[in-house]
């Protein structure tokens, strides 16, 4: 019995050092079907959805203010999305996205190697410009700003958006 | 049926739940290795053609195609007798895996001079904050070996989207991206918009190159340039420039001589303003007449989508743009080549599972177009079309993930 637990206990073991623990799980893989995934799971609730990349010069710009604005405004939910397509991104994303005090946000990481089909399902008229972000109300209607983001512009929109309830 | 005692029943149960805590661990670990792959724009992660993500061709005075490419963090060469059907066995160029630019617009350049001396660059991130450098090198025994890498520049400032092209004398012609001057500009305490426009010309074939020099500042800093020559001594490039207020429409620049960049035109009036990368560059070529053939993408506010333009002006004035695939597809990636017998454009198109390649060609130097007709596809990721002529027929070649790669002629289309 102790050398079957043994067994166990170095199966498991093989299996945590594995390349599961690749990419930080807080990064949360963005494939096919992840857009309306996050548009189901913010129905309902005013949401900022942020797409932008670790080697964009404008992104490093804009990242640090929606990190403030995340801080200023707790009922409107942000979710940001690595678009970017370099290999091996998640540890220079998270730490990015950690520098911008957005670590707690909702967070992906493009994860589909197709990113044509990936753009497609969010806008097809999307060609992979980043930054860009989408402002979605609790009815669901979507503004996009393409580019850099006016954080006076999320403001007067959240200023617009009802309290929403947990 | 036998009853199992206590003793058993826990033995089994824990047996069980080890089963099951192993198989739930090795689902997540083979969820990160399928993950991985699929986050991947490549087949595989060898140096070998069959595991591309991006190709760039060329042909040699003497009919042999060239391909580079870029596959498991390295930079391979390999040749064909015969126009693709087979390829000798790649060289490696880079000694060891490098962190390659793998931005959608770039990819490495090759260029085959008259001697069969072959002149490379490419583009690497220097560092973790993703800064750029152009490295390039040169074989001088036929693909068979080549040099050391080298900078194409000393500045330790970002460089990317470097573009090279061979002169009608031999020398070989050299612009990049080149965010050198960010620095003064912020020290002076001055807003440092996008990046110069930097060149350099070899005489040696590309074993060494001049000191780089501006032709235009404040351009916008990540996207592919299109460079071409209007005739010896006369390169043209074709870039996405920053024009007041943020507005990123294109440029065109036409060299007096290599040494002395011409006045800048604004190709369109797009009326793109938007702080953003985005990685959809511009394609340029001059046919024998010299009329310059242009394609770009725009988002702006007078129009969106891909288009065409010429100019019989040396690039100081374009027709009216010419809207290129169909709006709902997606159009991206034009691409355009003056060729022995026409002009022709090609790009890609998405339809929510599958990409197409779709061509156009002009037998009027441009005036107008046939009709678009798909003469490829494909049902994964795939790199942007390009066209490339031997002198005598112009190819598509195109680097796909699930079909691997494709060279194929087009004269044949309408």
């Amino acid at each position: 019995m102790k050398r079957q637990l043994l067994a166990g206990v170095f199966l498991v073991a093989f299996l945590l050092s594995a390349p599961a623990s690749e990419a930080p799980p807080q990064l949360k893989p963005f494939g096919r079907g992840s857009w309306q995934d996050v548009l189901r799971a913010h129905a309902g609730r005013p949401t900022i959805v942020h797409f932008w990349g670790v080697t964009c010069g404008p992104c490093k710009v804009e990242l640090p203010l929606l990190g403030e604005f995340m801080k200023d405004h707790p009922s409107i939910d942000v979710v940001t999305i690595s678009a970017d397509l370099v290999p091996n991104l998640s540890a220079a994303t998270q730490s990015m996205l950690e520098k911008s005090g957005l670590s707690s946000a909702e967070n992906w990481i493009f994860s589909d190697g197709f990113v044509e089909r990936l753009r497609f399902e969010v806008d097809p008229s999307w060609q992979g410009d980043i930054p860009r972000t989408m402002l979605i109300s609790r009815e669901g209607t979507i503004t996009t700003i393409e580019g850099s983001a006016e954080i006076t512009d999320l403001e007067k929109w959240s200023d617009q958006q009802p309290a929403a309830t947990r | 049926m036998i009853e199992l005692s206590d003793k058993g029943r826990k033995a089994r149960r824990r047996g069980k739940l080890l089963a099951t805590l192993a198989f739930f661990l090795w689902q997540t670990a083979a969820y990160g290795q399928m993950n991985h792959q699929h986050a991947s724009e490549a087949a595989c992660d060898e140096p070998i053609l069959r595991c591309a993500s991006k190709v760039t061709p060329a042909f040699g005075p003497d009919g042999t195609l060239w391909l580079v490419w870029i596959a498991g963090g390295q930079i391979s060469v390999a040749s064909s007798k015969d126009r693709g059907h087979s390829f000798s066995a790649p060289v490696l160029v880079t000694k060891e895996r490098l962190n390659l630019d793998w931005g959608p617009d770039a990819r490495p350049k090759i260029v085959v001079d008259r001697t069969g001396g072959i002149a490379l660059a490419f583009s690497i991130f220097r560092d973790k904050a993703f800064n750029g450098q152009v490295l390039y090198t040169r074989s001088a025994d036929g693909g068979q070996s080549f040099s050391e890498l080298r900078p194409i520049t000393p500045s330790s400032e970002s460089q990317r989207f470097e573009a090279l092209a061979l002169d009608a004398d031999g020398s070989v012609f050299a612009a990049w991206l080149d965010k050198r001057n960010r620095v003064p500009a912020q020290q002076r305490g001055q807003k440092y918009e996008g990046a110069g426009l930097f060149f350099a010309s070899s005489n040696d074939g590309g074993a060494t190159y001049s000191e780089s020099r501006l032709a235009q500042d404040n351009t916008c800093e990540c996207c592919r340039l299109g460079l071409a020559f209007a005739g010896p001594g006369r390169p043209v490039i074709v870039f996405r420039n920053i024009f007041e207020g943020g507005v990123r429409d294109h440029a065109i620049v036409t060299f007096a001589n290599p040494a002395t960049p011409g006045e800048v035109h604004r190709v369109s009036q797009d009326d793109w303003q938007i702080a953003a990368c985005p990685h959809h560059g511009p394609s340029l070529s001059i046919s024998t007449a010299g009329t310059y053939h242009v394609t770009w993408y725009t988002n702006g506010t007078v129009r969106k989508g891909l288009f065409y333009a010429r100019s019989q002006d040396g690039g100081r004035t374009f027709s009216d743009p010419l809207p290129i695939g169909q709006s709902d597809r997606s159009p991206s990636r034009p691409y355009v080549l003056a060729g022995p017998h026409g002009t022709a454009i090609v790009w890609k198109e998405f339809d929510g599972e599958q990409t197409t390649v779709n061509l156009m060609t002009s037998h009027d130097d441009g005036v107008t177009w046939s009709k678009a007709k798909a003469v490829a596809k494909t049902a994964d990721t795939s790199d942007h079309p390009l066209l490339v002529s031997d002198g005598q027929r112009v190819f598509l070649s195109w680097m796909t993930k699930a079909d691997g790669y494709h060279i194929q002629p087009i004269e044949d289309e309408p």
